[in-house]
């Protein structure tokens, strides 16, 4: 692979948009597997904490934001003014404008209305399946919207279960879904890391991350050791 | 917490999700971005898929585990196998999770 970026979205080969779209719900799978426990683990805080059922699902399916609902939660639960609450979920979530800026490469045939779909359903895990899709040359706007859809069910499903069944469910990570997101992630970093540059940059990125981990709060260390180990690698790769 | 204040910051959080992940991608995909940009943002992925290996799996749930008893980073190593041989997410996923079952009854 060059490790340039193809300038736009290409056409798969077999593009009913039926199938492309059901590919990506496929190559989602994973994603609806680690987001239901979360869900779950979500909207059970949130109805403790004065949300009621209707909330925490409105929440999850027009915010999709994961650790800044958790992060909104424990503010508002410390009485937080909303101006707090809505700035510290929007840094905690600053990292989706890198992951942005990168898909923005591959998304310059994609009409706007497209963009916007995909921009409310991009979450850690969409980027890292949609990217590494791109990268084969198979994605389309449709196959990431399938990725985002699925995703997106997952995790409000999960919040509704947790929002209204918390007592018949216990505890959901006793099935070993905590190793979901993991497992998917590990998977990924094999696939992207394909030539002698990627994992060299890749071994740069852990060092850095458990580096940034010790410093840093929350979740700034991804930010963090992916710009500066992107940085090392075009600054070295030429 | 009264209804109306959480009502307003579910509202407001879904907007400001939206902005901060829409207005970059619908501004930068109309530009022509620079070579060194454009080759700096293609080692973003690799990198940001290691960061969150090493997060998910040396500190899960933001608590740092010894790595001789840490059950995530056992489990990693197979996983990454799996992946290696089959190239298919789903059946690593669900390996994935198998494996991590064993170690975390392994390493109690």
């Amino acid at each position: 692979m060059s490790g340039m970026p193809s300038p736009v979205v290409k056409q798969s080969p077999c593009p009913t948009a039926r199938s492309s779209f059901f590919r990506g719900v496929k190559l989602g799978l994973p994603i609806f597997l680690g987001y239901v426990p979360v869900g779950a683990a979500f909207g059970v805080l949130a109805t403790t904490q004065g949300f009621t059922a209707l909330q925490a699902v409105v929440n999850s399916a027009t915010a999709l934001a994961g650790a800044g609902q958790f992060i909104g939660l424990s503010l508002m639960h410390a009485g937080a003014s909303i101006v707090t609450v809505l700035l510290a979920t929007t840094i905690v979530n600053l990292r989706y404008v890198l992951f942005g800026a990168t898909l923005s490469t591959h998304l310059q045939a994609t009409p706007l209305a497209g963009q916007a779909a995909l921009a409310f359903s991009l979450t850690d895990e969409t980027f890292a399946v949609n990217i590494d899709d791109q990268r084969r040359g198979n994605a389309t706007g449709l196959s990431m919207a399938g990725v985002g859809a699925i995703s997106w069910v997952g995790w409000v499903s999960g919040t509704l279960l947790g929002a209204t069944a918390s007592s018949l469910i216990g505890d959901p990570y006793r099935f070993g879904v905590a190793f979901a997101m993991p497992a998917m992630f590990t998977a990924l970093l094999v696939a992207q890391a394909d030539d002698r540059r990627h994992i060299t940059i890749a071994v740069v990125a852990a060092v850095l991350a458990v580096v940034f981990a010790l410093l840093l709060p929350g979740k700034w260390y991804i930010v963090a050791a992916s710009v500066s180990a992107a940085g090392i690698g075009a600054a070295v790769y030429k | 917490m009264t209804e109306k204040y959480v009502w307003i910051v579910v509202i407001g959080m879904a907007l400001a999700n939206f902005a901060l992940r829409f207005i970059p991608i619908a501004l930068l995909s109309q530009l022509k971005l620079p070579r060194p940009i454009e080759r700096w943002l293609s080692f973003i992925p690799v990198s940001v898929m290691s960061a969150l290996v090493v997060g998910e799996v040396l500190r899960p749930d933001g608590v740092w585990l010894p790595p001789l008893s840490n059950p995530y980073l056992f489990a990693a190593i197979p996983t990454a196998l799996v992946y290696y041989k089959w190239r298919s997410f789903l059946g690593t996923t669900v390996a994935g999770i198998l494996f991590f079952l064993v170690f975390r009854a392994l390493l109690g």
